[in-house]
């Protein structure tokens, strides 16, 4: 008899079930609204399988945010920076000198750096000098290779000043 | 032509090696001091052919050539 009332009740729940759009997920259940970030770096895990609310990426492929249910996908980061709004409402900025983020299924999202900091630990005086300094070995006569490095340095310097301000 | 240091023949690896290190100078003093302890690089390597050590070279050195032969610029 019970297992008879159990069916009916499984019917029961079902069309509705089917309706709403596909949001079961089989393993690790996160909060529905929440995505577990991972921010690593070599020498550190600034974030470990964390519940966050957003994560905003400097995607190369462009600016992009990252909520809950993201379509899974893995995305070359730019030197720049990484905006986090955790649970309780705050709002966390690191620059990340670049590298990968991967969107998991499961809102589960691993983020992978080689340096990254939170924007108070910059002096903006070390960039503003590094930029000058920089900018007279792009346009100066030495290797195509050491012009390559300083252009990529005032990407990432720029990146930075534009983030400090 | 997706990156100009690619033309350049650097590869991703020293991309990222260069983009960290400009972020470890940035930082203020206290900090910086520590971080920039983790760019430091120091390895040599041979190659070792018919059973005898040849040369020994600094691998930065050997990199640096590298990269100046995979330039596209040179190459074409």
């Amino acid at each position: 008899m019970s297992s008879l009332r159990f069916t009916r009740a499984a019917l029961r729940v079902r069309p509705t079930a089917f309706c709403r759009p596909l949001q079961r997920r089989g393993y690790a259940d996160v909060a529905a609204d929440k995505i577990k970030l991972t921010l690593t770096l070599p020498h550190q895990s600034i974030y470990k399988s964390q519940d966050v609310v957003q994560v905003n990426l400097p995607a190369d492929s462009g600016e992009m945010g990252v909520l809950a249910n993201h379509v899974p996908s893995i995305e070359q980061l730019k030197p720049g920076l990484v905006e986090i709004i955790e649970e309780s409402g705050g709002n966390k900025q690191f620059f990340l000198s670049g590298g990968f983020a991967v969107v998991q299924p499961g809102s589960h999202l691993s983020i992978n750096a080689v340096e990254g900091f939170p924007l108070e630990d910059f002096s903006s005086e070390a960039v503003r000098n590094q930029i000058a300094e920089a900018q007279k070995i792009a346009s100066g006569s030495g290797s195509e290779q050491d012009i390559a490095e300083a252009k990529i340095e005032l990407e990432v310097l720029e990146s930075l000043q534009a983030a400090l301000k | 032509m997706a990156f100009a240091w690619k033309a350049a023949g650097l590869t991703y690896n020293r991309y990222l090696a260069v983009a960290s290190r400009v972020v470890r100078r940035s930082l203020k003093e206290e900090k910086r001091i520590a971080a920039e302890r983790r760019g430091e690089m120091d390895l040599r390597f041979a190659k070792w052919q018919n059973g005898k050590q040849g040369e020994v070279k600094q691998l930065s050195t050997a990199n640096e050539a590298a990269m100046a032969e995979h330039a596209s610029g040179s190459s074409s």
